[in-house]
């Protein structure tokens, strides 16, 4: 049989590719996905595409019910709130606060976590074991408790929440990074390229790191979504985003005394952040059936 | 059994001693002056002052400053509130019985719940009653916890009338101060009305310990299911069914036992969650236990109790980490040899 592609090397997948691939073919990680691309592009766009702003009032228009009500208006499509603030355009502006600071957050906490974590694999004896009783102090704290305390440092504010929940996250990311380079570093293709003479950091960009991405990703979702979560608490607390702010948890938070009269200042925000949640886990949820299938495979 | 005793010891100690660093560098951290932060006597006159100065050897170096807050915290002195000038370690005393009593009820649901049915998710493991507890587990998860105590208020308290929204126990009932624990309280009481407390101090726990339990029971749900998985394509299991065992028999007997070794393991880790969210609820429900205190100690910028209040709280949930840590190890002799570090 004549072989047309003599000249052109085989292609073979990269493990990336693989779970990209397994990944595509299960549909509730798919729909996650989009949901996540969708709140990811809302996040950037929502200035555009809000149709009011999310601070100014219309004081004629107070507490209007969502459009599908008998007495809702449809150019308020989701009700107003007490001050006449569409809901709509506070819940796309909050999605560039809530969902766009919680991904900053992570990728932040990622790139400083695993710069750590991979370093302190390189290490062993007394420093290992101090930084591992270390860790195990850190991470029983309460991730929520610890940022409550770093804001009551900082004063309340949303950058400063930005702030605590970065600096939360950054031991999970030592661990598990720790953990999986740990790992890696026992196997045999690392001691092969250690036998041809490459550095630590050469096996670690070039041979460790695309084999432990995936896990860092999975992490990476859990995180956020434990993100998206803590971010609105604390704007529920009264110590995230402050008043004019549409964080959701804020403007649920802000909804609060008028919860028996507009309902749906309540569980409107409190939907949004469950959809976004929910995005988020079935993305990490994804990727970690595709992890396990690829590894099966 | 003994030297995984003397590890576990020299962790406690070890962690014991980041914490209370941790708290005494809030001081410093904290906005004013750091021996007003320790003391929290916000008016104190320039005697008392010096005195307080003396006392937390301010003049000395920082090993002996620590060293002299050490000594107070270990004498149980955790200097007073600045809010209420009223001494911490009383407050603490009356309200963390309040909180401990909450979050183990609140963990015994979610392992109730969530444990039986990770179990029944992984015996009809890839048939649609998996998949569907695996779909709840996930909304179960991804539910603020503050929008689901408002909404449990809305439907169970508001709507339907059948639950109390707020408190720990009907102001009617006169309960006098023992131990804190409520329900040990109402029982060592001698009131006439002991029965009828009971029955409110639970209807006002139902609540608060449900919303609380949610979130800790999906993650049970997905320990158990993952840990029963992995025992049931155990050889151990392939034999006894070889043998001819019933699969009842082979469940209850063999299965179960083994898969929950794995899960009282993750309960210490889950308990930090777990007390996190309940803080979050106590608010929402008045709760009168030391998260709800907490919080309010930050709208006061209180920084005494709040340093105070992040060493209780996460020695409590430290302490519940080890003591699981031991019974793990008591049921599983596999995991006393395990070294440090690893």
């Amino acid at each position: 049989m004549a072989r047309e592609k003599i000249y052109l090397e085989e292609v073979f997948p990269s493990p990336f590719m693989q779970l990209w691939g397994i990944f595509r073919k299960t549909p509730v990680a798919m729909i996650g996905f989009c949901c996540f691309i969708f709140l990811i592009l809302l996040a950037i766009f929502a200035p555009i595409l809000a149709p009011y702003t999310p601070v100014d009032g219309n004081l004629e228009m107070i507490l209007l019910p969502p459009a599908w009500h008998t007495d809702g208006n449809v150019s308020y499509l989701l009700g107003t709130d007490e001050l006449g603030r569409d809901m709509l355009s506070r819940l796309m502006y909050g999605t560039s606060l809530t969902f766009g600071l919680s991904f900053i957050v992570v990728i932040f906490s990622l790139v400083i976590g695993v710069v750590i974590g991979s370093l302190s694999a390189l290490t062993r004896g007394l420093k290992s074991s101090f930084l591992n009783h270390f860790l195990d102090v850190v991470l029983s704290i309460p991730s929520l408790l610890l940022a409550i305390i770093i804001v009551a440092i900082l004063g309340p504010g949303i950058s400063n929440t930005v702030w605590a929940i970065a600096i939360v996250f950054i031991p999970q990311f030592i661990h598990i990074t720790r953990y999986a380079v740990k790992e890696e570093f026992r196997k045999d293709y690392v001691l092969a390229s250690r036998l041809d003479g490459a550095s630590n950091f050469r096996i670690l960009y070039y041979s460790v790191f695309p084999n432990i991405v995936e896990r860092l990703m999975s992490q990476a979702t859990l995180a956020q979504s434990a993100a998206i979560l803590d971010i609105a608490t604390l704007g529920f607390l009264g110590l995230g985003a402050q008043i004019p702010l549409p964080e959701w948890g804020a403007i649920l938070a802000n909804g609060l005394e008028r919860f028996y009269i507009a309902p749906w200042t309540v569980y409107l925000p409190g939907l949004a952040i469950l959809f976004a949640v929910v995005a988020t886990n079935l993305v990490g949820e994804g990727i970690r059936h595709a992890l396990k299938l690829r590894k099966e495979n | 059994m003994l030297t995984f005793t003397l590890r576990r010891l020299s962790l406690f100690i070890f962690t014991m001693l980041v914490l209370t660093l941790l708290s005494f560098s809030l001081s410093f951290l904290f906005p004013g002056d750091t021996v007003i932060n320790h003391s929290g006597q916000i008016n104190a006159t320039a005697t008392e002052l010096a005195h307080l100065n003396q006392v937390y050897q301010m003049d000395k170096s920082i090993f002996n400053q620590y060293g002299a807050y050490l000594t107070h915290i270990l004498n149980g002195d955790f200097g007073q509130s600045m809010a209420s000038q009223s001494p911490i370690s009383n407050e603490i005393i009356k309200l963390l019985p309040a909180t401990i009593e909450l979050s183990l009820v609140a963990l015994l649901i979610a392992m109730l719940v969530g444990i039986p049915l990770g179990f029944i998710a992984a015996i009809k493991h890839n048939k649609t009653s998996d998949n569907v507890i695996l779909s709840l587990a996930m909304l179960g998860y991804s539910i603020p916890v503050f929008w689901l105590g408002l909404l449990a208020i809305l439907v169970f308290s508001i709507g339907l009338g059948w639950l109390p929204s707020a408190g720990q126990i009907s102001l009617l009932f006169e309960i006098e101060f023992v131990t804190g624990i409520q329900f040990f309280d109402i029982l060592l009481s001698d009131s006439p009305y002991k029965w009828q407390a009971f029955r409110d101090a639970s209807a006002h726990m139902i609540l608060p310990a449900c919303v609380i339990a949610l979130a800790p029971a999906t993650i049970f749900i997905r320990l158990s299911r993952a840990s029963m998985i992995e025992v049931l394509a155990a050889s151990y299991i392939r034999a006894a069914r070889a043998k001819g065992l019933s699969f009842q028999q082979i469940i209850f007997r063999h299965a179960i036992r083994n898969a929950l070794i794995q899960i009282i393991r993750h309960v210490g880790l889950q308990f930090a969650n777990l007390v996190t969210i309940a803080m979050v609820t106590e608010v929402i429900f008045s709760w009168p236990g030391i998260g709800r205190w907490l919080i309010d100690s930050i709208y006061q910028r209180d920084y005494t109790a709040i340093q105070s209040g992040l060493l209780v709280l996460s020695c409590f949930i430290f302490i519940v980490h080890i003591l699981t840590d031991f019974i793990y190890a008591a049921l599983n002799p596999l995991a006393r040899g395990n070294n440090h570090g690893s």
